[in-house]
């Protein structure tokens, strides 16, 4: 069993620095968990304090049901891949793969086993003999997890393993440790800065931001639920769109109103997207008639083809096309709507050119409110 | 310089020993025989190199013996024949070989030549005396990296660097103490500090993915002559000293990037107590809490630009202006200014170093 739970985990650097802060997870054996977040979130320090390599200021970690806190890192039962793995130059892929065992003083039978059996789950038998100067970015990738796996750990740390590779490598490379997981059974905690891996890779997502968890939940929870506005423009390529206005209600229908309409000269436009009932659940919006809020909504929800748009005659906007652009099997419009930055992810089809004044309609099942000064979702 | 030493002895042994006898390299490669014409050729034993050691092993018809006992492998002494007698005659090599190879490298040890420039125990006009005599290139660009363990570890750093960087001509690794280790790297001469940062990474995290090593990185300037390594040693020293003030989160120092932190560490604490309390004439730099001071630093980091540094904290654009604006009403200072953002990052740097209880003075 190899389940590890971290209970109110903190962080603290001399000086003053809180890299994380009251960190709680709970994650089961067998389970591929992701910490994404930008860079300086606390993520890798998370990492590290679950290995063993930096101290924990407060707090505990259990691995399976063993408190580790003042465990050394070697005896903690986990094997760690980091960005920037190194293989020495003069030794063969065996070497590589057995010097670890060999400074631990190691059997040469065992090593041999373990060396075998890792090369043999990553697919790399044949470049045993090679020298690293004779791999692919690849084929050093798997040889630097085949350092890991020969540790036979019960638990593996990825820190970034991927970062150095190019992006076609690095989408193969995905799916590799994808693939790697279900062969080991093991419990997998991979970080990352790069949303994509971790939509496409984790069995469960935590998103991180300075030092404190946002959300935790599988990757369709947080892409179609986000908890809050961070969340929402952290995850998803291109990002969701934010866009401030104020809520009405008239004749118990809720609006979201936005625009930039000069009330001296009247001049711009005010738009006015009727919020379907669901969006009110619990009479949620009632609280925010008349003041400021944030709307969201994912460039993929935002439409220019015209039986979208008539089929959604409550949520139509003008906007002007700023840039597009044409990424083969779908193309992004950028847009300007009364100062309001707007992108949009339509069919290649579409015909609209920078300069011009185009209507597009938002899918108003599909948005999302997030409050101003709390920036937590009203209602997904 | 070792083939024709060896070469040198064989020659010597081969009228009394009546079999082919010679040395190979670590990738079995015949480099010196008592049969000249077969040096060059590979024995191929790469599938045995896991079994042969300090033990005599049989292959392909040869007697295969290690010279010396590390854990790296240079050289082996081999014998043809897999007899009782070729065993004898191998293990005999062997030593006499490890022996000569001990003794040529303790009088020619370019490592220990290092070493005393780095400490500064050689004068610096024998520097280029005893750099003709060990053939050593003098104006080759070289950086000094030290490497400092944090905690107690079963592993040796120093085998594990070593084995890191293998070419005994261009990079020297060296023990200093018994946790602080120092790597002389031989670099491109245009190189960049964000390779050599890299390059200390992945020395980082080599040692702390491989074998739980938990490991500080000090770096010190590109130096174009062997004399100025003692200056590149003592920047990575400084950086790693100035680092456990400054950077206490980060791994890897670099020398020239320290800034205004090898400034400030300098100054005497009275003088940063009153600066202090002159810039915070209203309130404290306490009264600020941890998210305001994270998003100061990101603000810092991004040039003072509020677009991008809204960007990176994913936070709207307004909201980071609120911050600032809370800043100004709380500090009196307005971190959008210049002049005002410079006093802040020194006040900062400051209230770190007092904390950091430095010997008052």
């Amino acid at each position: 069993m190899a389940s590890l739970s971290l209970r109110n985990v903190y962080k603290r650097y001399p000086g003053g620095v809180v890299a994380v802060s009251d960190f709680n997870l709970e994650i089961k054996d067998k389970e591929f968990i992701i910490l994404v977040g930008p860079s300086g979130c606390g993520k890798s320090t998370t990492l590290r304090m679950v290995a063993g390599l930096e101290e924990i200021s407060d707090g505990e970690v259990y691995i399976g049901d063993r408190l580790v806190n003042d465990v050394a890192p070697k005896d903690r039962d986990i094997a760690m891949v980091f960005q920037n793995y190194a293989l020495y130059p003069h030794m063969s892929v065996f070497d590589n793969m057995a010097f670890g065992l060999k400074l631990r003083k190691v059997s040469k039978d065992e090593i041999k086993r373990r060396v075998e059996e890792a090369a043999r789950i990553l697919d790399i038998e044949h470049l045993l003999e090679r020298k690293p100067k004779a791999l692919s970015g690849g084929q050093r990738q798997r040889v630097a997890l085949g350092r890991a796996i020969v540790r036979e750990p019960k638990v593996f740390l990825l820190d970034e393993p991927l970062s150095n590779l190019d992006a076609k490598l690095r989408a193969q490379m995905r799916t590799e440790i994808s693939k790697l997981h279900q062969r080991l059974g093991t419990t997998f905690i991979y970080v990352t800065h790069d949303q994509t891996e971790a939509m496409t890779m984790g069995t469960r997502i935590v998103v991180m931001k300075n030092g404190l968890i946002q959300q935790v939940d599988t990757p369709q929870k947080l892409y179609l639920e986000p908890c809050n506005l961070f969340v929402a423009g952290f995850i998803g390529s291109p990002q969701m769109n934010f866009i401030d206005g104020v809520i009405l209600c008239e004749n118990d229908t809720y609006y979201f109103e936005f625009g930039s309409e000069d009330t001296k000269t009247r001049a711009g436009v005010k738009y006015k997207i009727k919020l379907p009932a669901s969006k009110n659940a619990d009479d949620r919006l009632k609280e925010y008639i008349g003041k400021e809020i944030i709307l969201g909504i994912r460039p993929e929800h935002v439409h220019n083809e015209p039986e979208i748009i008539a089929a959604n005659p409550d949520s139509i906007v003008e906007a002007d096309v700023e840039v597009t652009e044409l990424m083969g099997a779908e193309t992004y419009l950028y847009m300007n709507c009364e100062g309001q930055a707007i992108n949009a992810r339509v069919a290649p089809t579409s015909t609209a050119r920078p300069g011009d004044k185009i209507k597009i309609a938002f899918e108003a099942d599909n948005i999302h409110l997030f409050d101003k000064d709390t920036e937590l979702t009203v209602t997904n | 310089m070792a083939n024709r030493l060896f070469q040198s002895v064989i020659h010597q042994m081969r009228s009394t020993i009546d079999c082919t006898i010679g040395v190979l390299d670590s990738n079995f490669n015949i480099i010196a025989c008592s049969d000249l014409g077969r040096i060059g050729e590979n024995i191929d034993a790469q599938e045995f190199h896991t079994n042969i050691g300090s033990k005599s092993t049989i292959v392909n018809g040869y007697t295969v013996k290690a010279l010396g006992n590390s854990d790296q492998l240079d050289y082996y002494a081999f014998v043809q024949g897999d007899d009782p007698l070729a065993e004898k005659y191998c293990s005999i090599i062997a030593i006499s070989f490890t022996n000569i190879k001990f003794y040529y490298d303790e009088k020619y040890d370019r490592r220990n030549f290092i070493k005393n420039i780095i400490l500064d125990n050689i004068l610096p006009g024998d520097i280029y005396i005893k750099a003709r005599e060990l053939y050593f290139n003098s104006d080759e660009t070289r950086s000094v990296i030290l490497i400092r363990a944090l905690d107690k570890n079963d592993v040796s750093i120093y085998d594990v660097v070593q084995n890191l960087f293998p070419d005994k001509n261009k990079d020297f690794v060296i023990n200093i103490n018994e946790t602080d280790v120092a790597l002389v790297k031989e670099v491109k001469q245009d190189i960049l500090s964000k390779d050599i940062e890299n390059l200390a990474s992945s020395i980082a995290d080599t040692l702390s993915g491989e074998f739980y090593c938990h490991v500080v990185i000090g770096i010190g300037s590109t130096v174009e002559n062997i004399k100025d390594l003692a200056k590149s040693f003592k920047e990575a020293q400084a950086a790693l000293e100035v680092g456990k003030v400054f950077d206490t989160d980060k791994s890897i120092i670099n020398y020239d990037n320290l800034g205004i932190a090898r400034l400030i560490y300098q100054l005497p604490t009275t003088l940063c107590e009153t600066y202090l309390s002159e810039v915070f004439k209203r309130g404290s730099i306490e009264s600020l809490d941890q998210e305001t001071l994270f998003t100061i630093q990101r603000f810092f980091e991004n040039n003072l630009n509020v677009s991008e540094t809204s960007r990176k904290l994913f936070v709207h654009r307004n909201t980071l202006v609120y911050r600032l604006d809370k800043i100004k009403k709380i500090t009196g200072l307005d971190l959008r200014e210049f002049d005002h953002a410079i006093i802040f990052k020194i006040a900062l740097m400051v209230n770190k170093y007092l904390k950091a209880n430095p010997i008052k003075y």
